[in-house]
């Protein structure tokens, strides 16, 4: 029930702006940056790295679609006096943020908070992989030297749905965008 | 922009109910079995578990959704002249069973097989136990988080005579919970 409704809603995020008649924005990017385990005894910290393509649809705000992959670092825990390591996950996943904002070029700042959904597949050795629904959030900010280039700095949460909880990954990452359109 | 009036804030009550996805968290909590043997099929010696006794898990029992990860560690040495197929069964009361034709009658498959050969150890890590978990015996053990969290373990020999016996042996589970 949640996933549809957040669905629904980014559905309409996305509708919203295709109807506009304001001129559309295309952009490529890649970032890259550390992910850390909220609340996961199991799972060390890692490193995470993607591609997005900023599609701005209307003036305030930007759908863009995305592919990450991270790496996690074993899980470290001392159990009956001897210090064992399970496996971290790979997080590999692809999907859409909802950007309330500008991301592209053209000088100066921005201040952008961001929501999205995806699917993202977490595996690790001797354990199933995790296929599922994952929502994310997070602030960004963004420099932009010149007209077709920007700097964006992101502090994300990554939520892979596990049944009633899910796996959570904080997120921080730069990355470089270049505007395509215009 | 209308529109973003209320898709933010859904998003937000959505990610934000309570008990959902992100006021959630994995806990490993883990139980020493100090007195795991097997000197024959008929001479077992379980290990009686409380979950209880365990401050993590009475902190987040009612809260508990489901098991994120479990392993059974430590190191099986195989004290008989024949190698050995080890396996871990459960009774989902305490029990003190000595008979293994009665374990495997009574109880719930958990874990194994893993191959000790005679004379030698094996100590087992988080990776290799963690696949050797059976479907029946995380469903058991998640009943029994969810239920009085009482129930025995018990190390049997999966064919033959065997002698055996589990040094430093633990139970690592990795509860999903609400918080």
């Amino acid at each position: 029930m949640m996933r549809m409704v957040a669905l629904a809603a980014l559905a309409l995020a996305l509708a919203a702006g295709v109807a506009s008649a304001s001129p559309i924005g295309v952009g490529v990017g890649a970032f890259g940056g550390l992910s850390y385990p909220v609340v996961q005894d199991d799972v060390g910290n890692g490193s995470v790295y993607g591609l997005r393509v900023p599609v701005r649809l209307l003036p305030m705000i930007t759908v863009e679609p995305y592919w990450l992959s991270a790496k996690m670092d074993d899980g470290e825990e001392v159990i009956g006096g001897i210090t064992y390591t399970r496996d971290g996950f790979d997080n590999k996943g692809y999907g859409a943020n909802a950007i309330l904002g500008h991301v592209g070029g053209g000088g100066g700042f921005s201040f952008y908070p961001f929501v999205g959904i995806g699917s993202h597949k977490l595996t690790r050795e001797g354990t199933a992989e995790i296929k599922e629904t994952a929502y994310n959030f997070g602030l960004g900010f963004g420099i932009s030297p010149t007209p077709k280039i920007s700097l964006h700095v992101r502090g994300e949460m990554n939520m892979v749905v596990t049944g009633d909880t899910s796996r959570k990954f904080a997120n921080a990452t730069v990355g470089l965008n270049y505007d395509l359109i215009p | 922009m209308k529109n973003l009036r209320w898709i933010l804030p859904t998003l937000a009550l959505v990610l934000l109910a309570p008990g959902c996805i992100l006021t959630s968290g994995q806990i490993l909590i883990d139980f020493d079995l100090p007195s795991i043997t097997a000197t024959s099929s008929t001479g077992l010696i379980g290990e009686q578990i409380d979950l209880n006794d365990n401050s993590d898990y009475k902190d987040h029992k009612d809260k508990l959704k489901d098991l994120a990860d479990f392993a059974v560690l430590g190191t099986f040495n195989n004290t008989g002249i024949t190698d050995v197929d080890v396996e871990v069964w459960m009774t989902r009361d305490l029990t003190t069973l000595t008979d293994a034709s009665v374990v495997t009658g009574t109880g719930i498959k958990l874990w194994g097989p893993l191959h000790v050969p005679a004379g030698g150890s094996v100590s087992i890590d988080w990776d290799g136990s963690a696949k050797l978990f059976t479907t029946a015996g995380k469903a058991a053990i998640l009943q029994e988080a969810k239920g009085d969290g009482n129930f025995t373990l018990y190390a049997i020999g999966a064919a033959g005579t065997y002698q055996f016996d589990v040094d430093k042996g633990v139970l690592a589970l990795v509860i999903d919970v609400g918080i």
